[in-house]
């Protein structure tokens, strides 16, 4: 068994978190009892950071928990879940906040409801390229910043959201899907050169394959 | 010297970072007042405390506050705060998309196009059932009404007498006649959703786009609206792919491997491409799609909408095109 955390671990060949809100599956995810404790299974085929967690080589892909994380892209708030299950645990008592940050409409209502039943998730509708729609709700940088956007443009997105929120020696996690640039051939190296001439220093490239096809997890330190 | 706030408090610091004056939200600080200073800041706009350490200081240097290392963290209360806030606008902003044209215009097309098709399906699978029993019946001219006909019948011998045809010899089991009957309903009732659709259409698109449903008709506007992920995209389109919008497989196709560009994507569904000889279509798509490229700026940014004046002048470049092109 390696464990990540006190509250996430891989228990045989599976991803597991502690689940911060007991009895509930959110996506019909299995549950196992171990004694007090409830743990939920994290697919890895739905979370590019849970993907992430199982194909790395490198420690440190999971923020410190009870700190403040800034997620760009939340989608529909399954990956956000599993980060609460880590970061905020029940009733939010390790005092974590994610604020999460979406454009459409249709996902933060997903994640308001995720939100009610998970105190610490700050569920922002926002444009991820301006900052100002961010910036209201942090009140200083943040040590663990992670976009998944699949957007054109992302990288440098990536880039100038790093400078503006992340602290400095922070967690950066840039979720890179190849399709979603205009020339996918070389996205992948483009992307990290422009990372590293943005003076990030790259912890790991993280070739999600298997999981999830043309996705690279770039893990960098600022 | 530089001014840094947030929603709880606004300061000024000299270059070392000392606080040099300070103005704090002394209000009540209630969920509804937070969302209210929350969504100020996302427009970029300034709190209160901010405007008055800015007359104080003018000239003053903006900062964001996580700029600042020692910029005050959120206390336990605020957190708490500013949780339930942040709740409270989200929630708001999924209510405020209601309002959006471009979502309506979307969902409108896409269903109306949905609807459409099973209507069409809907009613050829009737005509061709009912057909089999009403053999003298021609089809063809009576393919629109045998729905109605059917659905206002009790019975096969109600129905060809309605109808002015003898029927077929055969006895009908009651659950095959049932069967006959409701189809025939649903297919009328398809036909009235698709008549109130589109007549929904027709009333967003004249108030969201009116120059372009004047010069396209408000179908073919929504369509294009609608392939172009909104009014507001749309409006920064070039011309060149508005003319394309809709075809973009064969467009791909070209790009790809070279085989000819497409002339015109959903623009050639207007009467004046579609009804054009085939080899004026081209140069009648481009001159039109540039034409909607203005119509569609016009309604984005708020100018004159354009009326049959404009229109006419449009159709009178058509015609100059096809004459210029006749002979060939």
């Amino acid at each position: 068994m390696i464990s990540f955390s006190d509250r996430v671990r891989i228990d045989g060949r599976s991803l597991w978190s502690r689940n911060a809100v007991k009895g509930v599956s959110l996506r019909g995810e299995r549950l196992k009892k171990d004694g007090k404790k409830e743990w939920r299974q994290w697919n890895p085929r739905a979370s590019k950071l849970g993907a992430g967690l199982l194909k790395a080589s490198e420690s440190g892909l999971l923020p410190e928990p009870g700190s403040v994380c800034l997620y760009l892209g939340s989608g529909h708030g399954t990956t956000i879940s599993y980060l609460h299950d880590h970061l905020c645990a029940a009733k939010n008592h390790l005092g974590g906040t994610i604020v999460a940050v979406d454009i459409s409409s249709r996902c933060i209502r997903d994640l308001i409801k995720l939100s009610k039943t998970r105190p610490g998730i700050l569920p922002v509708l926002g444009d991820c390229r301006q900052s100002e729609h961010i910036s209201p709700f942090l009140s200083a940088k943040v040590p663990w910043l992670f976009q998944d956007v699949s957007q054109s443009g992302q990288v440098e997105m990536f880039i100038h959201s790093c400078h503006r929120f992340l602290a400095e020696k922070g967690t950066g996690i840039l979720s890179l899907k190849s399709a979603s640039e205009r020339d996918t051939g070389s996205a992948f190296e483009h992307a990290q050169r422009s990372l590293l001439e943005a003076g990030f220093t790259l912890v790991e490239r993280i070739d999600l394959s298997g999981w999830e096809d043309q996705h690279v997890l770039f893990h960098v330190v600022f | 010297m530089q001014l840094v706030w947030d929603w709880r408090l606004a300061r000024v610091y000299d270059e070392d970072e000392r606080v040099l004056d300070e103005s704090i939200w002394g209000g009540v600080r209630t969920k509804t007042a937070l969302v209210e200073r929350l969504t100020l800041l996302m427009n970029g706009r300034m709190t209160i405390e901010a405007r008055t350490l800015a007359e104080r200081f003018p000239e003053i240097q903006v900062t964001p506050p996580t700029s600042i290392d020692s910029w005050p963290a959120l206390g336990d209360d605020e957190i708490v705060l500013l949780q339930d806030a942040s709740l409270k606008l989200a929630e708001r902003g999924v209510a405020d998309s209601a309002a959006d044209s471009d979502r309506r215009l979307e969902h409108l097309v896409r269903a109306l196009d949905e609807a459409r098709s099973s209507q069409n399906s809907l009613e050829s699978h009737l005509v061709e059932w009912a057909g089999l029993f009403l053999p003298t019946l021609d089809l063809d001219l009576h393919r629109s009404s045998i729905a109605s006909a059917v659905s206002n019948s009790s019975n096969l011998l109600e129905l060809a007498a309605g109808l002015d045809v003898t029927a077929a010899e055969v006895e009908l089991g009651p659950h095959e006649w049932s069967g006959l009957h409701s189809l025939a309903s649903s297919t009328v009732n398809m036909t009235d959703t698709v008549d109130s659709m589109e007549k929904s259409v027709r009333e967003l698109t004249n108030t969201y786009l009116p120059s372009v449903s004047n010069l396209l008709g408000p179908l073919l506007a929504a369509k294009l609206c609608t392939a172009a992920h909104g009014r507001a995209r749309m409006a920064r389109l070039p011309a060149s792919t508005i003319q394309v919008l809709g075809a973009e497989k064969a467009f791909f196709l070209h790009l790809r491997q070279g085989t000819d560009p497409p002339k015109h994507g959903h623009i050639f569904q207007h009467p004046w491409i579609c009804r054009s000889p085939k080899w004026t279509r081209g140069s009648i798509a481009r001159m039109l799609a540039a034409k909607v490229a203005i119509a569609v700026r016009v309604d984005h940014f708020g100018g004159e909408p354009w009326t049959s004046k404009q229109v006419s002048e449009v159709e009178k470049k058509v015609g100059e095109i096809r004459a210029r092109r006749s002979r060939r």
